[in-house]
C-alpha cells in the first residue's frame, strides 16, 4: 500500500479500511445491519411534526447542547423519527443558498459547539455538514445524538451527509462502539445509529453549482445522475461508487491512482476539472483529510477541502474551518481553535499543587 | 466474591425462615445486585444503599445491613468500595442515630485501609462527618482508638488514612496528657518512614494547628513543643514534596502566635520564612512565593520584618524557574502594600515589575497581568501616569491574549486612580488595537468592557471615539462578536437613553451599505439589532423607525430571515402592547396581516414561527 509517499495533505493518522477486528466486536456485527429495529416500521411519507414531538426535540437539542447523553429509549425514539426523515431524502441532496459547509468533527462535542459559535445557531444559519461526526473524540454519541436531533427538528435548515466513519465496521475499530458500550452498558445504541447511517444521504448539491461529499470522485461516475441512481441504503461497500465517494483522496498528480487508504482513489486535477465541466459545477466541496489551516484549496481551485475538528484527535494542533456561502454564491472561510474547556490544564508544567 | 456469597446464604436463610418475605425482599434484591458479574450493576445498588436501609428500618439495618456491608468492604473491587465509603458517611440516621453510630466504625476502618486512595478519601470523609456525631464517651472509647489502631499499622495506607483524622478529635481533648499522647503520635506519622505518610501529615498538620488558633485557651507549651518538633522535621525533611508542606504549617503557626499577640517566637519564625523562600529546592520556593503575601502579613505589625523580608521576595522575582516567578508575580500588590512607603514601592518593585512584564514565559506574564493593576492604588498618581501606565501599555501589546485579556479586566481600579481622561488618552489607542485582534475572545473581551468605559466617559467623548467601533463589531465575521455586539448597543442604549439611540444607532443602523446587506448574515444581524433595542427605545422610535424595516425584510429571499421576522412581532408587539389602544389599528394593520401571510410561508420553518409569534401577539391583545 505504500505507494503513494506524496499525499498532499496530512494525513499521518490516517486509518485504513481493512482494520482487524476482535472476536467479540465480530460477533456483534454479526447481528447484523436493522437489527437495532429502528427501521422496522418506516413511514411512507415524510415525518410531519406535531407540538407534541416538537416539544420533546427541542428538550432533547437543549439536553445534548449541554453534552449529556439521551436515554436508550430516547435515541432509539429519534432515530425512529430520523428514518422517517432521511429516507426521503435524495442520494443527492439538493441545498439552497445560502450555507455554512464543515467537514470532520470526529467526536469533537465541545468545538462542534465552538463552530456555532463562530458560524451562527442552528437554525438562524443552514449548515451543511459532509461526515465523520464520530470516531476519535471522546463525545461521538453527544456529537451525533445533537446532530440528528437537529436534523429531525429543523430539515430544511440543516444537512447531514454521511462520512467514511458513519459505517459499522470503521466505528468498531475507531471508538465509537466502544464509546457506546461505555456509556450505555450495551452495544444497543451504537446498532440504532449505524443502521440510521444507512439512510444519510451520501452527497448534497448547492444551488447546482457546488458538489459536496465527503471524499471524493469515483471512475465509475461521470455524471452527477450516476450518483442519483445508487442504492445508497446499506453498510458502506469496500468498492464501487459509493465507497469511492465517501474515500477518494485528490492529488497532485494527474488521473486515477489507487488510494494508499486501501479504498476509494486518488484522483488528479485533470479528473476534478472533467467532472465540473460535465456536470456544470463551480467546486467539488470534500472533508475526509486532517489540514492545518482548516481548509485548502486543490485543483487549481476546482476542489476545496473543509476540516472543523481543530487540534484533531486533541493533538494534531490544527486548525478548523467552514465555508460560508452566501446567496450571491460569494464564500468565506472562517477558521477557529480548539474551544477553551473549563477544567483542563492551563499550566506551563505540573506545579506543586498538582505535583502529589 | 466469597464474602458476598456467604452474606447472600445468610440472608436466603432468614428468608427461609420465613419472617415477612416482602419486608425481605429489597435486602435480597441488593444482595443479588451486589453479587451481579457486572460491576457497573454492583455500583448501582450500592447508591441505592439508603433506600434499602429506609425500607429495612434501624434495627434490621443494624443487625443485617451493617454486618453484611462490612464484609463486602472486604472482598469487592475499589468502584464499589467509593461508593460504600461515601454512603456509610449519611448512614447515622438510618441506623437509628448517633448512639449506634459506632457500629459503622469497623467497616470505616477496614475502607481507610484499603490500597486506592480515592476510596481511603471518602472513606476518611465519612469517618468524619460520623465523628461529628459522636458523644465524648465514644470518642475515647472508639474513634480514638480507631484512629490508634490505623496510625500504628504496618502498611503506609492504614497510617495516611489516620493523618485525616485527627481534626476530629483533637480540640475535643480537653485532657492535657491524652492530647499530648496524640500529639505525640502525630509525631510519629511526621516522622515516618514512608514519604506518602509523611506528606499526609504535613498535609493535615495545618488544620490541627488552626484548630489550635480557634480554642487559644486549650493548648499547653509542652503540647508546642510537639508541633515546634514536628515543623523542625518537616522543614528538614529529604522529600521536597514533603518539605514544601511546611509554609502552610508556617503560616498556621504565625496566625496562631499572631492571636496571642505572643512575639517570643517572631524572630526564629522569621528566620525559617527566610529559609524557605530561600530553599534549594524550587518546589519550596514556589509554595513560597504563591503564598508570599499571606506569609509576609503574618508579620505585618513589624515593620522591620517586612523589611528582611523584601530582599527574599525580589529574589523570587528573578527566580531561574518560571514557576516561581509565577507563583510570585500575582503577589506584588500584596506584599507592596504591607511595604506601606509608596517610595520603597516605586524603587524597589516597580523594578521588579517591569522585568517581570517582560519575562520571557507567558504564563509569568500572565500571571502578573492579573494583579499588577492594583499596584496603582499604592503609589502616588503621577508616579502611576510615569512609571505603571507605560508597562500597562506594553502589556496591552503583548502577544499571548490572556496578558492582555487580564489587564482589559481588571483596569476599573487604574481608572479610579489615574481618572477617566488620562486612562482614554493613554488607553484607548491600546484598546481600539485590541478591538481588531485576530483572537475573537479578545475582541469578545473588549466589548464587554465597553459599557463600563461608556459610563465613565460620557456620552460626548464615547460618540467621538468610540460610536464607531461599536458599529463596526456588527459586522464580524464570528457570530459571537455581532451578537456581543448586538447585546452591547442594547446595554449603551440603557445608558444614553432612547433619544441618543435612535438619532446615534438607529438612524445610522437604517442608513448601512446596501452591498453589505446583500449578504443575509448582515441582514439577520441588523434584524437582530434592530429587535433587540425594542425593548429599550420608546415606542415611537419603535413604531416609526424599527418596525418598517422588519416590515421590509418581510419578503426577504432568505426564509431565514422571515422567520426571524416573525420573532421579531412578538417582541415589537410585546413593546407596543403596553399601549394598546394607541397602537391597536398599527398592530393590526401591518403586524398581524403580515404575521397572517408568513403563516402560509412556502417554509416550514417560517410557518412555525410565524404561527408561534402570531399566538403569542394574541396573547398579549387578549
Amino acid at each position: 500500500m505504500e505507494i503513494d509517499s506524496d499525499v498532499p495533505m496530512q494525513d499521518a493518522t490516517e486509518e485504513t479500511l481493512d482494520p482487524t477486528l476482535d472476536e467479540d466486536a465480530l460477533s456483534k456485527a454479526q447481528e447484523g445491519p436493522g437489527s437495532s429495529g429502528i427501521a422496522d416500521h418506516k413511514a411512507s411519507k415524510p415525518l410531519q411534526l406535531d407540538s407534541g414531538n416538537i416539544g420533546q426535540l427541542d428538550q432533547w437539542i437543549e439536553h445534548l447542547g449541554k453534552c449529556q447523553v439521551l436515554s436508550e429509549d430516547d435515541v432509539s425514539r429519534l432515530c425512529k423519527m430520523a428514518v422517517d426523515v432521511l429516507q426521503f431524502e435524495e442520494n443527492v441532496q439538493p441545498v439552497n443558498v445560502p450555507v455554512t459547509i464543515c467537514g470532520d468533527v470526529h467526536g469533537q462535542f465541545h468545538d462542534l459547539i465552538e463552530l456555532f459559535k463562530i458560524g451562527g445557531p442552528c437554525p438562524d444559519t443552514n449548515y451543511l455538514f459532509m461526515g465523520d461526526y464520530v470516531d476519535r473524540g471522546y463525545y461521538s454519541v453527544e456529537t451525533v445524538s445533537y446532530l440528528v436531533a437537529m436534523k429531525v427538528r429543523y430539515p430544511k435548515r440543516i444537512t447531514i451527509l454521511r462520512g467514511n466513519h458513519e459505517s459499522r465496521q470503521i466505528t468498531q475499530v475507531y471508538g465509537f462502539y466502544d464509546e457506546c458500550l461505555r456509556k450505555y452498558g450495551s452495544a444497543n445504541v451504537w446498532k440504532m445509529f449505524t443502521d440510521l447511517f444507512d439512510y444519510f444521504p451520501i452527497t448534497a448539491l448547492v444551488d447546482n453549482k457546488v458538489f459536496c461529499l465527503h471524499g471524493g470522485l469515483s471512475p465509475m461516475i461521470e455524471t452527477i445522475d450516476q450518483v442519483r441512481e445508487l442504492n445508497r441504503i446499506q453498510e458502506v461497500p469496500h468498492e464501487g461508487p459509493m465507497c469511492d465517494l465517501l474515500w477518494s483522496d485528490p492529488d497532485d498528480r494527474g488521473g486515477w491512482g489507487i488510494s494508499p487508504r486501501g479504498a476509494g482513489f486518488t484522483f488528479g486535477q485533470d479528473i476534478s476539472e472533467q467532472f465540473n465541466h460535465t456536470n456544470d459545477l463551480s467546486l467539488i466541496a470534500r472533508a475526509h483529510q486532517l489540514v492545518m489551516e482548516g481548509y485548502a484549496w486543490s485543483h487549481q481551485q476546482s476542489v476545496v477541502t473543509i476540516f472543523s475538528a481543530p487540534n484533531y484527535c486533541y493533538r494534531c494542533g490544527n486548525q478548523a474551518a467552514i465555508m460560508e456561502m452566501d446567496e450571491n454564491h460569494n464564500r468565506q472561510f472562517l477558521q477557529y481553535d480548539p474551544s477553551m474547556r473549563p477544567g483542563e490544564p492551563t499550566v506551563s508544567r505540573k506545579t506543586p499543587d498538582y505535583f502529589l | 466474591m466469597s464474602g458476598n456469597k456467604q452474606a447472600k446464604n445468610k440472608s436466603g436463610d432468614k428468608d427461609d425462615n420465613g419472617q415477612n418475605s416482602e419486608d425481605l425482599y429489597p435486602l435480597a434484591l441488593l444482595m443479588d445486585e451486589l453479587k451481579h458479574d457486572d460491576i457497573a450493576n454492583r455500583v448501582e445498588a450500592m447508591k441505592k444503599l439508603d433506600t434499602i436501609a429506609l425500607a429495612l428500618g434501624p434495627q434490621r439495618t443494624r443487625d443485617e445491613l451493617v454486618p453484611f456491608l462490612t464484609e463486602v468492604a472486604q472482598d469487592d473491587e475499589d468502584e464499589v468500595f467509593a461508593v460504600l465509603a461515601e454512603q456509610l458517611g449519611k448512614f447515622v440516621p438510618f441506623i437509628g442515630g448517633a448512639k449506634f453510630a459506632t457500629l459503622l466504625l469497623p467497616a470505616l476502618e477496614i475502607l481507610a485501609s484499603t490500597e486506592e486512595t480515592l476510596v481511603r478519601d471518602k472513606a476518611v470523609e465519612s469517618l468524619n462527618n460520623i465523628a461529628q456525631e459522636l458523644s465524648e464517651e465514644q470518642l475515647f472509647h472508639d474513634f480514638i482508638p480507631l484512629i490508634e489502631h490505623l496510625a500504628t499499622a504496618e502498611w503506609f495506607s492504614s497510617k495516611v488514612s489516620s493523618c485525616g483524622l485527627f481534626k476530629s478529635v483533637l480540640a475535643r481533648v480537653k485532657d492535657d496528657k491524652f492530647r499530648k499522647e496524640l500529639l505525640a503520635l502525630y509525631l510519629q506519622l511526621v516522622q515516618d518512614d514512608t514519604p506518602m505518610v509523611r506528606r499526609a501529615a504535613g498535609k493535615n498538620l495545618p488544620v490541627l494547628i488552626d484548630l489550635l488558633t480557634q480554642n487559644p485557651d486549650l493548648s499547653t507549651s509542652e503540647d508546642w513543643d510537639y508541633i515546634s518538633s514536628m515543623f523542625q522535621k518537616i522543614v528538614s525533611d529529604t522529600q521536597d514534596s514533603v518539605k514544601f508542606l511546611a509554609v502552610d504549617i508556617l503560616v498556621s503557626i504565625l496566625k496562631f502566635f499572631n492571636t496571642k499577640h505572643d512575639t517570643t517566637h517572631s524572630k526564629d519564625l522569621l528566620r525559617s520564612a527566610i529559609q524557605l523562600i530561600t530553599d534549594e529546592a524550587w518546589r519550596v520556593r514556589y509554595m513560597a512565593a504563591d503564598r508570599f503575601d499571606d506569609l509576609a502579613s503574618q508579620f505585618k505589625s513589624n515593620p522591620e520584618y517586612i523589611e528582611e523580608l523584601s530582599g527574599p521576595f525580589l529574589a523570587l522575582c528573578e527566580d531561574n524557574e518560571s514557576d516561581v516567578r509565577k507563583g510570585v508575580a500575582k503577589q506584588l500588590p500584596g506584599f507592596s502594600k504591607l511595604l506601606g512607603d509608596p517610595q520603597v514601592v516605586l524603587k524597589k518593585v516597580l523594578p521588579a515589575v517591569q522585568n517581570l512584564s517582560m519575562d520571557e514565559s507567558e504564563i509569568v506574564r500572565a500571571s502578573l497581568a492579573s494583579e499588577i493593576t492594583n499596584l496603582a492604588p499604592l503609589i502616588p498618581k503621577q508616579d502611576a501616569i510615569d512609571s505603571l501606565i507605560p508597562i500597562l501599555l506594553n502589556m496591552l501589546k503583548d502577544e499571548y491574549p490572556d496578558v492582555r485579556l487580564n489587564i482589559i479586566a481588571k483596569l476599573k481600579v487604574v481608572n479610579e486612580v489615574v481618572g477617566i481622561d488620562l486612562l482614554s488618552e493613554s488607553l484607548l489607542p491600546a484598546i481600539t488595537e485590541l478591538a481588531k485582534d485576530v483572537n475573537w475572545r479578545v475582541r469578545m473581551a473588549i466589548i464587554d468592557y465597553i459599557p463600563l468605559l461608556a459610563e465613565q466617559l460620557g456620552v460626548q467623548f464615547f460618540d467621538q471615539q468610540l460610536g464607531d467601533l461599536c458599529l463596526s463589531w456588527l459586522w464580524d465575521t464570528v457570530y459571537s462578536i455581532r451578537s456581543a455586539a448586538v447585546v452591547n448597543l442594547k446595554n449603551l442604549t440603557k445608558i444614553f437613553g432612547s433619544e441618543w439611540s435612535s438619532s446615534k444607532i438607529i438612524s445610522r443602523l437604517l442608513k448601512s451599505d446596501s452591498q453589505l446587506l446583500e449578504n443575509f448574515v448582515y441582514r439577520i444581524t441588523l434584524l437582530s439589532a434592530l429587535t433587540e433595542l425594542v425593548p429599550v427605545v420608546s415606542t415611537e422610535v419603535t413604531t416609526e423607525k424599527i418596525l418598517p424595516f422588519i416590515n421590509h425584510l418581510a419578503e426577504d429571499s432568505v426564509p431565514n430571515i422571515r422567520f426571524n421576522v416573525a420573532k421579531s412581532y412578538a417582541v415589537v408587539v410585546e413593546s407596543l402592547a403596553e399601549e394598546k389602544g394607541k397602537y391597536k389599528d398599527l398592530i393590526n394593520k401591518s403586524i398581524i396581516s403580515s404575521l397572517e401571510k408568513l403563516c402560509q410561508d412556502s417554509d416550514i420553518d417560517v410557518r412555525y414561527f410565524a404561527s408561534q409569534s402570531l399566538e403569542k401577539c394574541q396573547n398579549l391583545l387578549a
